[in-house]
C-alpha cells in the first residue's frame, strides 16, 4: 500500500518538475502559428519545430544576443563566489575559534547580525548601494556588481562555514599553534586542507544565489554590463514572442543544470556529512 | 630547539571563568630532568593546568616563568612546549612522517635534517614501517605513538602529556607505559609533566607526584612517600585504587573503637595519639576476610566486582561500607553474609578534618 | 549596511512624517498580511513535499540518483526566468494551463484576472522553485543520520510509518528547524516571481512588501519612505524570527533532544 503511494509521489512530483521545463523547451521550437492560435504541446504532431526562437537569442537573426550576458553572469558569479569564499572562510574561522565580544554581544550575536543582512528586502538596500557605487564610479561595472553580490553572499558562506568549522576538532589547530604556527598559519596549514567539503557546499550555494540574482543586477547595471537574468527579463519587458522567450529561458538555465549533477555526486559521496547541521 | 636546563615555575596561578574557579592559586617549581606526575580526579584541574602552561588558557591571575623569562607573556606558538592529548590528535591530511617532520620544519630545521630526525624518532616508537600512511589508517595505539613522536622530536624544554593512555585498552596501556619509561630517559634535560588518574602509572613513571583536587595541589612529593603518607583523606582516595575504606572511630582507654562493633588495642604506631574521635582508613588490599576476634565484624556483600585477576568486594557493615580486594576470581552474591577483619597495624589515622595523624609502616 | 537612516539620505530631515504615513498606509499593511500567507504556506508546502521527496530519494530504489538530480534542477534555475515561463503557461489565451484544461472540456481559468487563481500561480511557481532547496538540505541531513537507531527499530519490528515518526522525524528536528527558518527568511523577500508573473496583480492582490517597497521606493523615487518601510519590515521580521526560534526551541526540548 505504502509502495503505491511512493511510486505515485515520485511520478507526480517528477512530472510537476518537468512541466515548465518541457513546456519551455517545446515552445522554444514552435513557429508563430503554434503559439498564437492556442496552446499546442506535441512537436511534429501539432506543429513543425523551427529554430526561430533560438536564432533570435543567439544573435543570428539580429534580435538579441544572449552570449555576452552569459559571459557577464559567469564572470561576475565567479568572482563574487571567490571573494566571498576567501573572506568568508577567514571570518568563519575567527568566529569558530575565537571569542569576540563587546559588552555582552558575543559570537552568536555577531553571527545573527550576519544573517540579518539577508532579511532586508533588496529594494531597501538598492538605494544605498546605488549611491555607494555611484560615488565610487562603479555603477554599471562588473566590479561594482561583484562587490554588491559579495555582500549578499558572505552571510550565507559565513553561516555555513562557521557550523562546519565548529565540527572540526579544535585540538588540531591548537596542536599546530603549539608547534609553532601563528593562528593564520594554523588555519591555512591544518584547517583549510580539511575544509574541502565545507567550502564546496558554501561555494555551491554562493554560485546558485549569485548567478540567479536579478534585483541588484537590475538596479545597478544598465548598458555596459548585463547579466543573464536581466537580459531575459528585458526581453520579457518588450513585446517578445513566446518562442523566443522560452528559448532564452532554456538558454539561461542550461549552465547551472550541470551543477545539479555535481551537487548530486557530492551528496552521494557523503560530502554533506557535517557540512549541514 | 635544544633542551637547556631551565625550570618551569608557576607563581600563584589562578584561572577562573564566569561560573567557577578552575585553578586556585597554584605555585610550584618544576625542575628540568624530572618526570612530574599530576594525579587527580577528572575535574580536578589537571588538564586545565597543562593547558594554562601551554598557553591555551589565559590565567586570570599569577605568573608563569621559564627560567628567567615570563612565559605567560609569550604567544602560544613561540613558547616551545609540546603536548600530547588524550584523544589521539594528528594531522589527518598528512602522512605519519610528515606529521613528525612538521614541528621541526616550523622550528626552522632544514628539510633534510627534519626528515632524518623524524625517521629516528619513528624508529624509537616503533612506527618506521608506517611512515607513509595517513593517521586514519593506523590503530589507536599507533596513532597515539605518532602524537608522542611529534611531541618528543623537538626536544622542547617542557613536555606535557594529558592522560595519553586513557583511550587505549588495558594491554596497550601496559605496553606503552614500559615504552614511556625508556623514552623519557632520553629527555633528560626537560621538564616532563604527565597527567593521569591511575595511581599505578604514577608509581611506575614518576619522579615526583603532584596530587590535584578541586583546582589545587593538595600534596606533592615522591610517589612512594605520598602513597605511604597521604596528607588528607582526599589524597588517600586519589592515590588508592580501589579506594580506601574510611570509618569513624574513637581512641579511648588504649583501644581503638569503631562504632562499638570493632575494637582492638591501639597498635604501636598509634600509641602516641591522644584519645578522641578520629577517622581511620585502611587499604582494600589490607582488609582481611574472615576472622572472629574483636577486630572483626559481620556484614553482607553489597557489590562484587571482578577486575582483571582480582575481585573487589563491597561489604556493608553496621559501621559503614568496607572495600576488600581479593586475589583471584571469586563468586559472591549480593546479600551474602561475610565476616571482615581489620589489620590494626595497617591502619591510617586521620583527624576529623581529614588531615593525617599517623600512617602505618613509619 | 543594514540601516539607512532618513536623516543621512541627504534629503531634508522629515522627522516622523514618513513613519506616520506608513502607519496609515493600508497597502503596506495588507502587503505584510499577504506576506504571512505566502511565506508560511509556501514554506510549509515546500517542507512537506521536500521531506517526502528526500525520504523517497534517500535509499533503497535503483534509479534514485537520477531522480535526485532531476529533483534538484529547479533549485538551479533562475527564479525570474522561470517566472517568465510560468507566465507563458498561465496566459489565459495561449497558455499551456488553459490549453490543457480545454482538452478535457474544462472551462478556462482566469489566471491573472482573478485573485485566487493569481495567488495559486504564485504559489505554484514558488513551490516548484524552492522545494528542491528543502529537499537538498533534508536529504543531506538524512544521509548523515547514524544508522544504529534504525537497525534497532528494524530488529524491534517497527513499521516504516512508526519508524518515521519516532526516529527519523525527531532526529531531523534541528536540521528541519534550520531549513525552515532560512527558507522563511528568503521567502519573505519574494520578488522575482511577483515581478515577472503577476506584477502584483490583479490590482494589488499579490503585492508583497518587497514589491511594494520596490514600487514606492524605486519606481516612484520615494526613497526615504521606502527606507522607513524597510526598517519597519526589518523590525517585524526579527521579532517574528525570534518568536519562532523560541517556539521551535521549546518544541524540540520535551522530546529529549
Amino acid at each position: 500500500m505504502a509502495r503505491i503511494f511512493k511510486y505515485a509521489f515520485i511520478f507526480l512530483w517528477s512530472t510537476f518538475v518537468l512541466i515548465p521545463l518541457s513546456w519551455a523547451l517545446v515552445t522554444s521550437f514552435k513557429p508563430p502559428a503554434a503559439v498564437n492560435n492556442g496552446a499546442t504541446f506535441i512537436p511534429w504532431l501539432q506543429f513543425q519545430p523551427t529554430l526561430d526562437g533560438w536564432k533570435d537569442i543567439t544573435g543570428v537573426s539580429g534580435y538579441a544576443n544572449l552570449f555576452p550576458p552569459l559571459l557577464n553572469s559567469a564572470t561576475v558569479t565567479f568572482f563574487a563566489t571567490l571573494v566571498s569564499l576567501t573572506f568568508g572562510c577567514m571570518a568563519a574561522y575567527g568566529l569558530s575559534r575565537f571569542s569576540y565580544g563587546w559588552k555582552h554581544y558575543k559570537n552568536p550575536d555577531i553571527i545573527f547580525f550576519f544573517i540579518s543582512q539577508r532579511i532586508m528586502p533588496p529594494a531597501v538596500l538598492a538605494v544605498p548601494f546605488f549611491i555607494l557605487l555611484k560615488t565610487l564610479h562603479l555603477l554599471d561595472t562588473k566590479v561594482g556588481l561583484v562587490l554588491v553580490l559579495t555582500s549578499g553572499l558572505m552571510p550565507i558562506v559565513v553561516w555555513l562555514l562557521v557550523d562546519f568549522f565548529n565540527q572540526l576538532p579544535k585540538e588540531i589547530d591548537e596542536m599546530a599553534m603549539l608547534e609553532g604556527c601563528n593562528p593564520f598559519e594554523a588555519f591555512v596549514r591544518t584547517i583549510l586542507p580539511l575544509s574541502k567539503p565545507g567550502l564546496t557546499v558554501a561555494g555551491m550555494f554562493a554560485i546558485i544565489f549569485g548567478w540567479n540574482d536579478l534585483f541588484f543586477a537590475l538596479v545597478l547595471t544598465f548598458t555596459n554590463v548585463q547579466t543573464l537574468p536581466v537580459a531575459v527579463v528585458a526581453l520579457n519587458g518588450t513585446v517578445t514572442p513566446f518562442w523566443t522567450l522560452c528559448a532564452s529561458a532554456i538558454f539561461s538555465i542550461l549552465p547551472l543544470v550541470g551543477l545539479a549533477f555535481v551537487v548530486e555526486r557530492f551528496l552521494s559521496k557523503g560530502g554533506f556529512a557535517g557540512a549541514v547541521r | 630547539m635544544k633542551g637547556s636546563t631551565m625550570n618551569l615555575k608557576l607563581a600563584n596561578v589562578s584561572v577562573e571563568d564566569e561560573k567557577e574557579v578552575i585553578l586556585k592559586d597554584i605555585s610550584f617549581d618544576f625542575q628540568p630532568g624530572k618526570i612530574y606526575i599530576l594525579i587527580g580526579r577528572t575535574t580536578s584541574g589537571k588538564t586545565s593546568l597543562m593547558r594554562t602552561i601551554a598557553g591555551l588558557i589565559e590565567p586570570t591571575d599569577g605568573e608563569i616563568f621559564l627560567g628567567q623569562e615570563r612565559l605567560d607573556e609569550v604567544p602560544i606558538w613561540k613558547r616551545g612546549i609540546a603536548m600530547v592529548y588524550q584523544q589521539f590528535i594528528n594531522y589527518p591530511h598528512r602522512t605519519v612522517l610528515n606529521n613528525v617532520e612538521f614541528p621541526l620544519l616550523r622550528a626552522g630545521v632544514s628539510k633534510a635534517d627534519a626528515k632524518a630526525q623524524a625517521l629516528a624518532m619513528l624508529e624509537k616508537v616503533g612506527l618506521t614501517e608506517f611512515k607513509d600512511r595517513k593517521p586514519s589508517q593506523l590503530s589507536g595505539g599507533q596513532q597515539q605513538r605518532v602524537a608522542i613522536a611529534r611531541a618528543l622530536v623537538r626536544n622542547t624544554r617542557v613536555i606535557l602529556l594529558d592522560e595519553p593512555l586513557m583511550n587505549l585498552d588495558y594491554k596497550l596501556r601496559e605496553q606503552l607505559r614500559e615504552e614511556f619509561r625508556v623514552l623519557f630517559k632520553s629527555t633528560a634535560d626537560n621538564v616532563t609533566i604527565y597527567a593521569t588518574t591511575e595511581p599505578s602509572e604514577a608509581l611506575f613513571l614518576g619522579d615526583e607526584l603532584l596530587v590535584m583536587h578541586e583546582g589545587r595541589i593538595i600534596q606533592h612529593g615522591k610517589p612512594a612517600h605520598v602513597f605511604e603518607n597521604p596528607a588528607t583523606i582526599d589524597v588517600a582516595q586519589i592515590v588508592n585504587d580501589p579506594p580506601m575504606t574510611v570509618l569513624d572511630a574513637e581512641i579511648k582507654d588504649g583501644k581503638v573503637n569503631i562504632g562499638n562493633l570493632i575494637t582492638f588495642p591501639t597498635p604501636s604506631h598509634l600509641k602516641s595519639q591522644k584519645d578522641g574521635k578520629y577517622k581511620i582508613g585502611t587499604r582494600a588490599s589490607e582488609v582481611i576476610l574472615g576472622g572472629s576476634e574483636s577486630n572483626s565484624e559481620e556484614g553482607v556483600v553489597s557489590l562484587s566486582e571482578v577486575s582483571g585477576s582480582e575481585t573487589l568486594l563491597y561489604v556493608k557493615l553496621n559501621v559503614g561500607e568496607v572495600v576488600l580486594q581479593l586475589e583471584g576470581i571469586h563468586d559472591y552474591y549480593i546479600g551474602q553474609p561475610v565476616t571482615i577483619s581489620l589489620a590494626p597495624s595497617r591502619i591510617f589515622l586521620f583527624n576529623m578534618d581529614g588531615t593525617l595523624c599517623a600512617a602505618p609502616g613509619n | 549596511m543594514a540601516n539607512w537612516n532618513v536623516s543621512q539620505s541627504g534629503l531634508d530631515w522629515a522627522g516622523g512624517v514618513n513613519w506616520a504615513r506608513m502607519f496609515h498606509d493600508a497597502n503596506f499593511w495588507s502587503s505584510l498580511f499577504r506576506l504571512f500567507y505566502f511565506s508560511f504556506i509556501t514554506t510549509s508546502l515546500q517542507y512537506v513535499l521536500g521531506f517526502a521527496a528526500a525520504m523517497y530519494a534517500w535509499k533503497g530504489f535503483a534509479s534514485r540518483r537520477f531522480f535526485r538530480v532531476l529533483w534538484l534542477v529547479p533549485l538551479m534555475t533562475t527564479p525570474s526566468v522561470m517566472a517568465i515561463v510560468w507566465r507563458s503557461i498561465f496566459r489565459e489565451d495561449i497558455g499551456a494551463a488553459n490549453g490543457f484544461l480545454r482538452l478535457f472540456g474544462v472551462d478556462a481559468v482566469a489566471w491573472s484576472t482573478q485573485i485566487f487563481p493569481a495567488t495559486v500561480t504564485i504559489t505554484i511557481a514558488e513551490v516548484w522553485q524552492w522545494t528542491p532547496f528543502m529537499f537538498l538540505i533534508l536529504l543531506a541531513g538524512l544521509l548523515s543520520l547514524p544508522k544504529e537507531q534504525f537497525l534497532s527499530a528494524e530488529i524491534d519490528g517497527a513499521t516504516p510509518w512508526r519508524t518515521f515518526w519516532s526516529i527519523t522525524f525527531p532526529l531531523m528536528a534541528p536540521i528541519s528547524i534550520g531549513a525552515i527558518i532560512i527558507r522563511l527568511i528568503e521567502a519573505s523577500k519574494i520578488f522575482d516571481s511577483i515581478f515577472n508573473l503577476t506584477s502584483a496583480g490583479p490590482g494589488n492582490s499579490t503585492e508583497t512588501p518587497a514589491y511594494y517597497l520596490y514600487t514606492r521606493g524605486l519606481r516612484e523615487f520615494q526613497i526615504s519612505y521606502g527606507a522607513t518601510m524597510g526598517l519597519m519590515y526589518l523590525i517585524l521580521a526579527i521579532l517574528t524570527l525570534t518568536i519562532l526560534g523560541q517556539i521551535f526551541a521549546r518544541v524540540s526540548k520535551p522530546r529529549g533532544l
